[in-house]
């Protein structure tokens, strides 16, 4: 089970050529994730995702708070936890000069498959994702929705119980994003938690157990796609989130 | 199992291998050394035989017999004969290299310590010597004495080795830090590529999820670099001992000298290039990796390409002697050690400060590297 509890993370940015100001990305985000679950982390641009699924994956530190895996840390179990993780987002860029082989084989060697598996798993997953055609190329010379189906590869060639994946399907073809939905989906099926940011609504009420909708760093309301939308009264998650931001600046 | 740093190492070989520029860097640099070694050869023997050509109209301010003027043509001397005053006022316009005035039987030659004086000057006593010997020879053999019995009683051979060669150390010292400096040119580039380069592209997020420690990755990039670095600076040696080899064999200002390196001083060159490479590759890392763009980092390196040639080459125009303490500065030590290589001097406790120094840099430099890897800054800059 991942724990999340009172994440906060302070940036400074610089305003002006003398002067810098500080502000919170994420101002106390809590919330847990079971097992075999997918959570929706729903919000415009700038609403703080990308920097959670930061912390949680443990490329960024948090200024406050702290994120459990099964009762462990990024502090004292960086790299068991790293190696049960695999995050995948819209700007995550795989290594162009390399094939597809081995960059799978390179992954899989890093995250210590047992060298006797590793020919298998790829074939495998070459099968699943259908990249048998183009395993050997080199990635520099794939389509944009070969090189996204590389990177779901690399992502599962562990077998990882946590996917942290955070815009992934953002600026894909309609066929490209099917893919990684499918990929979801099928994970959810072995149990694995999922955490699955986007700030397409339609997307997320289609394959989320519960979503967290965010707006400007804070949680403006958790709960699976029925509960919020009859807490808004409205037929779509789209129209919930307006009514949620509506009703919160109606409330400052 | 195999090991996280050898799994970087891999995959950072294979980028740097397959980039065409990378090992463009590498490979072309090192081919420009022979050139060098070639052409300043080629320039200084054509600077000698001009200079000893060169310098040779004299002033005469006495009258010569035939004897005298054939001596005069046989060695090339161009005579400008005329009253002293006159001889005096055509020296200090240039017009001749001196000038020799005579007084009963006393030749002066006359002058200041210009270099054409003296190059003519060596001219001259060749023509005085053989006017000497003519004379002598004569007034034996008027006096029916066999010369050779008198003149030759004494002889003398030359027999000596120079140890030291104003072209070959100049040549030899500059081809090495033209190694140097090809050595930091090829660390550039992959350095570059393997930190700004990868924050640039998007790769180092990805890296960054891997279950790998930040200690690991540093020392796969850092590996990678160095090997990039000492590939150039072993080719570099390679091409520059066969371009000492025909030099040595091509041009006349070498003879009698050993050009190329012992296999003592090859030995000790080929451990410099080694701690040379990791030290240029810890330093180009520590800075790259503090750049957002391969652009940025590029130009923040530029200083160092000179940084680590110019000090040297300055110390070895200045004639800076090695010391203990020039021997722990980085990149000057290299030249003081070179420049003792090269004309015969190994001081062994110099050269060990001199790796104990570069060890002691190339720790701190990753400790700092891997400090910055371990924190968000790598990845956020600002």
């Amino acid at each position: 089970m991942l724990k999340v509890e009172n994440l906060k993370k302070k940036f400074i940015k610089q305003t002006s050529k003398n002067s810098k100001e500080e502000f919170y990305a994420n101002k106390g985000i809590s919330f847990e994730a079971s097992d075999g679950k997918i959570i929706g982390i729903l919000g415009p641009n700038g609403a703080g995702k990308s920097t959670l699924l930061r912390m949680i994956a443990g490329i960024l530190e948090p200024t406050e708070g702290s994120i459990e895996y099964d009762g462990m840390t990024h502090e004292k179990d960086e790299i068991v936890i790293k190696k049960s993780l695999a995050f995948l987002s819209g700007n995550t860029k795989i290594y162009n000069s390399l094939s597809a082989y081995e960059l799978l084989r390179m992954c899989a060697e890093i995250y210590e498959v047992p060298t006797n598996e590793i020919e298998k798993r790829i074939e495998n997953i070459s099968k699943t994702l259908e990249m048998d055609k183009f395993l050997y190329n080199r990635i520099e010379n794939l389509s944009t929705g070969q090189t996204q189906r590389v990177n779901i590869a690399r992502c599962l060639v562990h077998d990882p119980k946590y996917y942290i994946l955070d815009e992934a399907t953002s600026g894909l073809d309609i066929i490209s994003s099917q893919i990684i939905l499918d990929f979801i989906k099928g994970e959810k099926s072995k149990g694995k938690t999922i955490l699955y940011s986007t700030h397409y609504m339609e997307e997320a009420e289609n394959i989320c157990d519960e979503c967290l909708m965010i707006n400007e760093g804070v949680i403006i309301k958790r709960g699976t796609p029925d509960e919020i939308k009859e807490y808004t009264k409205t037929t779509n998650l789209r129209d919930a989130f307006f009514k949620l931001i509506e009703g919160g600046k109606n409330e400052k | 199992m195999k090991s996280k740093i050898g799994l970087m190492l891999k995959k950072e070989l294979r980028e740097t291998f397959r980039d065409k520029k990378s090992l463009s860097m590498m490979l072309i640099i090192p081919i420009l050394i022979p050139l060098m070694v070639l052409g300043m050869s080629a320039l200084f023997e054509n600077q000698m035989k001009a200079d000893e050509n060169k310098y040779k109209t004299i002033g005469i301010a006495y009258e010569v017999d035939e004897v005298e003027k054939g001596i005069l043509e046989t060695l090339g001397i161009e005579a400008v004969y005329g009253e002293v005053e006159d001889l005096s006022e055509q020296y200090k316009n240039h017009e001749i290299d001196l000038y020799i005035t005579k007084k009963d039987n006393a030749y002066t030659i006359n002058g200041t310590n210009r270099t054409s004086t003296s190059y003519a000057s060596a001219l001259v006593e060749n023509y005085i010597e053989a006017y000497k010997q003519y004379l002598q020879t004569d007034y034996l053999k008027d006096k029916d004495i066999d010369p050779d019995e008198v003149m030759n009683i004494v002889t003398l051979d030359r027999n000596i080795t120079e140890e030291e060669n104003f072209f070959s150390s100049y040549v030899t010292v500059y081809a090495l830090l033209f190694i140097i400096m090809a050595i930091t040119v090829s660390a550039t580039y992959p350095a570059t590529d393997t930190t700004a380069g990868e924050k640039e592209r998007g790769t180092l997020e990805t890296l960054l999820t891997f279950p790998i420690k930040s200690k690991d990755i540093i020392v796969g990039k850092f590996l990678s670099v160095s090997i990039s670095a000492a590939i150039t600076g072993f080719l570099g040696l390679l091409l520059m001992e066969g371009a000492l080899y025909l030099s040595s064999n091509m041009f006349t200002i070498y003879e009698g000298v050993n050009l190329m390196l012992s296999p003592l001083n090859l030995v000790i060159v080929s451990l410099v290039i080694l701690s040379f490479s990791l030290l240029i590759s810890g330093l180009c890392i520590a800075i790259a990796s503090k750049c957002k763009t391969f652009k940025e980092a590029q130009s923040a390196l530029t200083p160092l390409n000179f940084i680590s040639v110019f000090p040297g080459m300055i110390a070895f125009m200045m004639e800076v002697k090695s010391s203990r303490i020039l021997s722990m500065i980085p990149f000057i030590n290299v030249t003081t050690v070179f420049t003792d290589l090269t004309n015969g001097i190994v001081d062994w406790l110099n050269i060990a400060l001199m790796f104990i120094s570069t060890i002691v840099v190339i720790v701190i430099v990753l400790w700092l590297i891997i400090r910055q890897y371990k924190s968000e800054k790598v990845l956020f800059t600002n």
